[in-house]
């Protein structure tokens, strides 16, 4: 029998546990090759009110099992995302988040109040942890206060479900995660990319034009899955995993650390169906143990 | 300079001169690795690599018979369409890669090709070169013309270009309308990640992979675009 691989993430109900996450599936409009079938929900590339250029190339830089990147969160600005891809989000059958940014609290509750009631938004992903912008992004996230004043900036402006991403560039991601919750969050996303950097060994300076970039990719998935596990020790809303994801084994690793759901990113770079075989391996995990749902699947949270 | 051929029929019948395909292998590296079509013959397609990192240096140990994720063709090729009679490609170094298809596809359009190869010495030129005429180059003087394709190329109606980013900088001088095929790291090659961001002198980045790799010559912002790739891949 084929196992239910639905979940319930705060409001959302989901068709099944992999979603694909931010910066890495674009609009959802650019990968021409995935299985849909198989994507519970995406989350968008960040967009900021305006639009924004980006940073300079080497934007990307390999390292072992990994990447670096530093994007800088280029973008159309939310005039054309409401104008170009919410339209056509409407007519899909899985839900979209705006991953949103801002430079200030302000910017991020306004963001809220424009696509709040836009047909295709279907939540957000608060983005206070991108390590690639000069104002804002991770540095709200790595203070309690000022996650939890972004949070309710946002929250006070939307009734739609309200994702937080958390930075792991902190010395305790429970402290984040109860400000956020407390602030009004519905879920976390947990982690986004860890900051690091990589030398040209001919130039003598950072492979990346930006100096640093953001770490993913299988390197950090043991890291991830144990600050996802943090997260959700702190918390009673649902954690979503996210962090070197590339096979199904390494979702259920975030599953069974007591996350609700997972976001697969890097790894679509590398296999554009990735996200369909992740969802595909999950399903005869639980098939070959048995679990006839995701409730079945036990999980390793002891509470704090 | 290698060349490695692999059984990908979808591909090789729709290869545009032009397009890339992304190689990923298992075990290897991470990310993919993108090379220029080479050749297309019946089910087969032809990739040209140097070992430059350590993600090409995998590929090279590859075996008959192992298998190989070609994901392709990507990217937006040359545009032979336009009205012309006369073509020369100019190829420096790997760019070589982009050539022999586009050979095929002008002079399946009628045109007279006239190709400019260019190498920093004899030993590093390629041999297999195709045209209705031939212009050897080098860096050295080792082979043919002592100095520069670019300042070894005739004019030509159009003018299509591939090699390293310094070599297209000067086409672009001497030909701004010139269309040239850019070279940059790249993450997925399908335009999620915009990793391959190529600046334009309009303003902002679009991306290698999907809006190029070829490029009319006086769009991109040859000043921002780095000139010089490293390889040093540790990965």
């Amino acid at each position: 029998m084929t196992p239910n691989l639905s979940v319930e993430v705060g409001r959302l109900r989901l068709r099944g546990p992999v979603l694909a996450a931010s910066g890495t599936f674009g609009y959802g409009t650019e990968v021409p090759l995935l299985e849909r079938r198989a994507l519970a929900g995406m989350v968008s590339k960040g967009i900021f009110l305006k639009p924004r250029a980006g940073t300079a190339p080497p934007r990307i830089a390999e390292t072992p099992a990994g990447m670096l990147n530093a994007i800088g969160l280029q973008g159309p600005g939310v005039d054309a995302l409401i104008r170009d891809f919410a339209p056509q989000w409407a007519g899909w059958d899985f839900p979209v988040l705006v991953n949103i940014n801002g430079e200030s609290a302000a910017e991020y509750g306004e963001l809220a109040a424009r696509l709040d009631g836009v047909p295709g938004v279907a939540g957000f992903e608060i983005n206070i942890s991108c390590p690639n912008v000069d104002q804002g992004g991770m540095y709200f996230g790595n203070d309690p206060r000022a996650a939890a004043a972004v949070t309710e900036a946002v929250r006070s402006r939307t009734k739609l479900p309200v994702w937080v991403k958390l930075t792991p560039m902190v010395s305790d991601i429970g402290v984040i995660a109860r400000a956020v919750e407390a602030a009004g969050a519905d879920a976390l996303s947990a982690v986004n990319t860890f900051v690091g950097m990589s030398m040209d060994l001919n130039a003598y300076q950072p492979r990346l034009s930006f100096r640093t970039g953001g770490l993913s990719g299988p390197a950090i998935r043991p890291l991830a899955v144990h600050l996802a596990h943090q997260a959700a020790r702190a918390v009673d809303i649902p954690v979503v995993g996210v962090g070197g994801i590339m096979r199904a084994e390494d979702a259920l690793e975030f599953l069974v650390a007591g996350c609700r759901a997972v976001q697969v990113g890097t790894a679509t770079f590398v296999n554009p169906n990735a996200i369909a075989d992740v969802h595909d391996g999950i399903a005869a995990f639980m098939a070959a143990r048995g679990f006839e749902s995701l409730d079945d699947l036990p999980r390793y949270l002891p509470r704090d | 300079m290698w060349v490695l051929g692999f059984a990908a029929p979808e591909i090789a019948a729709s290869v545009k001169a032009g397009q890339f395909v992304n190689i990923g292998m298992r075990p290897g590296p991470l990310l993919r690795r993108p090379f220029s079509v080479y050749r297309a013959t019946g089910d087969r397609i032809e990739v040209v690599l140097k070992a430059v990192g350590a993600g090409t240096a995998q590929i090279l140990a590859m075996r008959e018979g192992d298998v190989a994720s070609c994901l392709g063709p990507l990217g937006r090729g040359f545009d032979l369409t336009r009205s012309a009679r006369t073509v020369a490609l100019i190829s420096g170094g790997l760019g070589v890669a982009a050539m022999p298809i586009a050979a095929r596809d002008a002079r399946a359009a009628g045109l007279q090709v006239t190709w400019v190869h260019g190498a920093r010495t004899a030993d590093e030129l390629c041999s297999e070169t195709d045209g209705d005429d031939v212009i050897l180059a080098t860096d050295d003087g080792s082979a043919g013309f002592a100095g520069t394709a670019v300042a070894a190329a005739p004019d030509a109606d159009l003018v299509l270009a591939c090699g390293p980013n310094r070599m297209l900088a000067a086409v672009a001088r001497r030909w701004p309308q010139a269309q040239v095929a850019v070279e940059t790291y790249m993450g997925c090659g399908t335009g999620v990640c915009l990793g391959c961001a190529v600046p334009l002198t309009r303003g902002g980045y679009d991306r290698a992979c999907t809006e190029g790799p070829v490029y009319v010559a006086s769009d991109v912002d040859w000043q921002a675009l780095p000139s010089h790739l490293s390889y040093a891949v540790s990965a």
